[in-house]
């Protein structure tokens, strides 16, 4: 059992770096950019940044000047034993220290916010970015992992900001300081002292070679454990309805090993340089005492500046030291950096054309001109063709998968069509602005989506300066007044993430609220009332009947009721339209509406 | 603090191993001044070549050892970090999975996301330096301020002055630090849920043009994130230049007394250049110190977050003597009410019925009647809060829950699948299934064509990374998951309204040859008639049970809901 204590540290599973080193040349030069990238930043601050630089110019500077006058207070006072003199020294260095204390004072107190300016513009920037990205991309990512690059890779920028350029700023200076007033004290001993650095070179390379990928592997594992946990935890239910919290633990068991060995190595590996650095101050200290030894003893230096020269090898090692470490650090935060960066880079939904116009007022006059459509190079949609009057309501009808849902993505412009033209108004589609175009829709999509927030601020989600009388007034046109008002809270029930308090079909009539109150030239019922029982829906259909006149509707539904009724049936099958005109019409031309219809309405009409 | 121990007790010995080996890191150091001290007294002032030359080669020996020991700490002090965070990790999850619904909705998935990741990296970060500097600093200070006060006790003594009023400074650094750092945590939990909500809502968000307001709602955030972060930091890293200034005051101190004694003759030289030395050495230790305190503010801030998720009462264990047999499937409610926790009034009230294994019957009720409430008593996602449940006669709390729950199948109302091929999505029903049982199951569930129409078929990637699939498909996935499991019990929570009524049918004609018990909310009546009875809910009662004819004509209900789906009511895909 002993034995095996012992060796676990060292019994962990090499993770494969070669492919990684390889590219030690691209890497090197990505590397490069993502620092620069990230200095870019610091830009704007640059009034405070160079304020900070002076400050640590003046506290690594008086962090020298302390011990050399401590030095020469031993060889007067000390070793030469004079006895007069010593306050007026006492008194400068007194001055020296609440200075230096000052300095590092304002400079961390600058840094601090210099940082946070910055990883709140890196945050703000992101998340904006994630709102231009185009809906595509967020078909296949896992919410989870997108939220850990807000949240874990800038939180890694974000240390390394704080601690490490100011480390890195000192170390610089310090070290370039330490040599120079080592020269001077002692050229030979400084040689001697320096005989160090290129052990500390090799060391270094053969680290950073090695932590630089480790880092990525690292934020990548820990970006992975965040998405199947966010995922696992929103599938709660079947997760525990199923009984299957084993398999999960199991498949959680694995990405938490992943990310184990991960840390692991990069722990370690980072952790020898630290290990390293303190043993090249060690050799310098028993060189300088060795060979200062043998010096002082043939009178070449004085026991002054032995300890002195110790003092400052240590002063010399101590930022290289930290200078090492901070590169560390430094080599994980551009891990970070680099996943934030690479979705900031990511192609944004296509700018709005620069001619791209605004309707303030629109009829609502649709012209489909042979309109196709591919996702990811399956066709989805061929050849469409068709026109909605001005007010008419259409019913997009046809097998699931048939393209029905493609095509009010298409209308709304989350998708651009590949070829062909939807006119609305006679103005192309995509010559009109995006925002502009969506202003005038108003949607209720098969999944409702409700915040975190009151009822009231739901429903006021589709016209945000909408008073409370004229959210309470679409509330009823969309009956869920009542239930609302059976809430302990009524209107200020606060929703929240798992939404127990309402039941699907009352999240629905939510989300109708919205689009009552949005009140637009153009309505969009996906499944609008797939999940709402039908007496209630039979309240609320002389509303939507309402709310659909004088504008222009386009509608999927599986109740007859509502198809039946529309202006014009267009039928899909497998992306194509296979028929298309009124109920009668279509019922009359005996193809294969009329065989959907006559398999939807039962034989035996008086047992409903 | 408490969980931070028993994670780290199986690491015990790895623990003193690492120790072991920063300790001779550390006394290798506070050596090294003593040997310079010897070396300058007994080599140089003695004019000793063979003094320097010994001690030279003792400081060397030492070195390479230091550098040894620092090199197998690496590993031991990962090891145990690595570990911790895994087995926390691990244990967070673990207790996760047993919480009941009402405590998942206590605290939302993205702050319990965060605490997985971030607090515990916090947490495995600040234990990395506890194991390396965070033992050396204060064991450097201590050491110094032992050794200083060894060698000259009245010219030391000013550390035992200064020394306790920095410990005691740092402590009130560090207790405020936390409570600081804590709020960030918070704030970051607001900023996940903000992002959480804005990609899952993205499409809403779009359709209704709010990109603008939801940008200033995250800005908002963001901005108290950014300044509480700020306070945070400032407030903790001001800490070290005070205790720079300190510590120096005691070196002056030092200077000037440590004169006083030479030009006495009290003391030698060699003393106070020895304790100059270890005052500047403790001087360095504090600028580590307050990294340290930097990290144990953010560390406890993090564990305390922690065990607040770890302090919730899990679902409780199941024990070895609840009943495991296999069930036959009749379900009677007696007199149960539901109320949530959040909830002034309760969902279902005073509800009795009784059904008989291998019925079909059907739910059927407004919006919020409480029809899905009903279903989930059933897997014993949430208690009754008055009344009992009773499966074969058995009241459900003397069944083991994971194998009663491995004879129901649900099927939600909201598909919802997991990252993963669409075999694992369906086979997450029954892990062990044979490729045949997974088709039979899919083609039953009316989805094993589109599958094939699929470029990977059963292999395409479906959930959060993979194919978008229509609400239909997703409906038709799950009720093949659930199908898979040839459920003794089968609940469908109005899981076909996505589909047209031909698929529907045939649907419904595959899930009656699996001979169970089956449950179906619906809103059709078409459906419902099917049944062999149906239950009528109306706000949280039951307001009629019996088959479609008997409801007919006595429930007055009923037949509103028949006459609102009369003639031009029915159904097209």
């Amino acid at each position: 059992m002993f034995h095996k204590v012992f060796r676990e540290p060292f019994s962990y599973e090499k993770i494969p770096l070669e492919t990684a080193i390889r590219k030690e040349k691209d890497r090197a030069t990505n590397t490069w950019q993502t620092v620069k990238r990230i200095a870019s930043y610091f830009l704007p601050n640059r009034f405070k940044l160079s304020l900070v630089i002076f400050m640590v110019i003046v506290s690594s500077l008086l962090g020298l000047y302390g011990p050399y006058l401590v030095g020469t207070a031993i060889d007067e006072f000390i070793v030469a034993k004079k006895t007069s003199g010593l306050a007026t020294l006492v008194v400068a260095l007194f001055f020296v220290y609440l200075f230096h204390s000052l300095a590092i004072f304002l400079q961390n107190y600058w840094m601090v916010g210099i940082s946070q300016q910055i990883v709140y513009t890196l945050r703000k920037q992101l998340f904006e970015h994630f709102h231009q990205l185009p809906i595509s991309f967020y078909d296949t990512r896992q919410q989870g992992e997108l939220m850990s690059r807000v949240t874990n890779d800038i939180d890694n920028i974000n240390n390394t900001l704080n601690e490490s350029v100011i480390q890195v700023l000192a170390s610089i200076i310090t070290i370039i300081g330490t040599i120079i007033v080592m020269l001077w004290l002692s050229p030979l001993l400084t040689l001697i002292t320096l005989t160090t650095i290129p052990l500390l070179v090799i060391a270094m390379r053969w680290i950073t070679r090695r932590t630089g990928p480790l880092f990525k592997i690292q934020q990548k594992d820990l970006g992975e454990l965040n998405g199947f946990i966010e995922e696992i935890i929103s599938g709660q239910q079947i997760v525990k309805t199923f009984a299957q919290e084993e398999r999960v633990k199991k498949e959680f068991a694995e990405r938490n090993k992943a990310l184990r060995s991960s840390g692991f190595w990069a722990l370690t590996i980072g952790g020898f340089i630290p290990k390293v650095m303190n043993m090249l101050n060690f050799l310098s200290f028993t060189i300088i005492a060795l060979f200062g030894g043998l010096l002082a003893l043939k009178g070449h230096v004085t026991v002054g500046v032995i300890v002195i020269f110790s003092e400052y090898a240590r002063q010399f090692t101590r930022p290289l030291n930290e200078l090492s470490n901070q590169f560390n650090v430094l080599l994980s935060a551009v891990a970070g950096a680099e996943r934030v960066f690479h979705i900031l880079d990511e192609k944004v939904e296509q700018f709005d054309e620069d001619d791209a116009v605004e309707l303030d007022t629109v009829n609502g006059h649709f012209q489909f001109n042979d309109v196709t459509f591919s996702y990811k190079d399956a066709p989805v949609l061929k050849n469409i063709h068709f026109e909605v009057k001005p007010g008419e309501t259409v019913a997009l009808v046809g097998h699931t998968g048939a393209g029905k849902s493609t095509l009010i993505n298409l209308i709304s412009r989350f998708y651009d069509y590949d070829a062909g033209e939807i006119l609305l108004d006679g103005v192309p589609l995509t010559s009109i602005k995006r925002e502009n175009l969506r202003r005038h829709m108003a949607f209720v999509l098969q999944d409702t989506f409700l915040f975190e927030g009151t009822i009231r601020e739901n429903i006021r989600y589709g016209k945000l300066d909408a008073t409370d009388e004229e959210v309470i007034e679409a509330a009823k046109k969309a009956n869920a007044h009542t239930f609302i008002s059976r809430l302990p809270n009524g209107y200020d029930t606060k929703l929240d993430e798992s939404g127990s308090i309402l039941s699907q079909g009352q999240k629905q009539l939510i989300a109708i609220s919205r689009a009552m109150l949005k009140d637009p030239s153009i309505l969009i019922l996906d499944e609008a009332t797939s999940n709402i029982d039908t007496v209630t829906e039979l309240l609320i259909q002389d509303s939507l009947k309402r709310l659909m006149k004088g504008r222009t509707s386009f509608i999927i539904a599986h109740r007859l009721n509502t198809v039946t009724q529309a202006d014009k049936i267009i039928m899909l099958e497998n992306g194509e339209i296979i028929e298309e005109g009124s109920h009668d019409e279509l019922l009359s031309k005996g193809g294969r509406y009329e065989l959907l219809y006559k398999g939807a309405v039962p034989n035996d009409k008086e047992d409903v | 603090m408490k969980t931070i121990f028993s994670h780290l007790k199986p690491y015990s010995i790895h623990i003193v191993i690492a120790y072991t080996l920063t300790f001779i890191e550390l006394a290798s150091e506070l050596l090294f001044p003593l040997f310079l001290g010897i070396l300058i007294n007994e080599g140089i002032m003695a004019d000793d070549m063979k003094q320097i030359y010994f001690w030279g080669t003792v400081m060397l020996f030492i070195t390479a050892l230091t550098f040894a020991a620092g090199i197998v700490n690496s590993f031991y002090a990962a090891h145990i970090s690595v570990q911790f965070a895994y087995s926390l990790r691990e244990r967070l999850f673990s207790h996760i999975q047993r919480f009941t619904f009402e405590q998942l909705a206590k605290i939302p998935s993205s702050a319990l996301v965060t605490r997985f990741t971030n607090d515990v990296r916090q947490v495995q970060n600040t234990i990395f330096m506890a194991l390396r500097i965070m033992a050396k600093a204060p064991f450097l200070i201590f050491g110094s301020v032992i050794m200083a006060l060894v060698v000259n006790f009245k010219i030391a003594s000013i550390f035992l002055l200064t020394v306790p009023l920095m410990m005691l400074f740092l402590y009130f650094v560090l207790i405020k630090g936390a409570n600081m750092f804590k709020r960030v945590q918070h704030y970051i939990d607001r900023i996940n849920r903000i992002i959480q909500e804005n990609i899952a809502g993205m499409r809403t968000i779009r359709s209704f043009v709010r990109s603008d307001f939801e940008n200033e709602r995250f800005s908002e955030a963001n901005r108290l994130l950014a300044t509480n972060t700020t306070k945070a930091f400032r407030f903790v890293e001001m800490s070290m230049p005070v205790l720079l200034f300190v510590m120096n005051l005691a070196m002056l101190f030092i200077l000037w007394f440590g004169h006083f004694h030479v030009v006495q003759g009290a003391t030698t030289v060699g003393d106070v250049v020895a304790i100059i030395n270890y005052a500047l050495r403790t001087a360095m230790a504090i600028s580590l110190l307050t990294f340290i305190s930097l990290a144990f503010s953010r560390a406890k801030a993090s564990i305390e977050r922690i065990d607040q998720v770890l302090a919730e009462r899990a679902e409780e264990e199941t024990s070895g003597d609840k009943y495991t047999e296999a069930i036959k499937g009749s379900i009677t409610f007696d007199n149960v009410s539901f109320r949530y926790a959040n909830a002034n009034e309760p969902t279902i009230k005073n509800i009795s019925f009784n059904i008989k294994e291998k019925e079909t019957v059907a739910i059927i009720g407004a919006t919020g009647s409480g029809k899905t409430t009903l279903f989930q008593l059933i897997p014993k996602l949430y208690e009754p809060t008055e009344g009992n449940l009773f499966i074969d006669d058995k009241p459900l709390d003397e069944y083991d829950i994971e194998t009663l729950r491995n004879q129901i199948g649900y099927v939600p109302q909201k598909a919802l699948l997991f990252t993963g091929t669409i075999r694992d999505n369906i086979t997450f029903g029954k892990r062990d299934a044979t490729e045949a049982e997974m088709i039979q199951a899919a083609k039953d569930a009316q989805i094993h064509d589109a599958i094939m129409a699929f470029p990977n078929r059963y292999n395409t990637l479906v959930g959060q990374k993979g194919i978008t699939l229509s609400g239909g498909q997703q409906q038709r996935i799950s009720i093949a998951r659930a199908l898979i499991r040839k459920p003794k019990i089968l609940l469908l929570d109005d899981c076909t309204s996505a589909l047209d009524l031909q698929t529907e049918a045939k649907l419904l004609e595959a899930i009656a040859k699996y001979n169970c018990t089956i449950l179906m909310i619906t809103q059709k009546i078409r459906t419902a008639k099917r049944a062999d009875r149906i239950i009528l809910l109306d706000a949280g009662k039951v307001s009629a049970i019996g088959t479609h004819e008997q409801l007919l004509q006595h429930s007055t209900l009923y037949q509103a809901i028949v006459q609102s789906q009369s003639e031009d009511v029915t159904y097209v895909s």
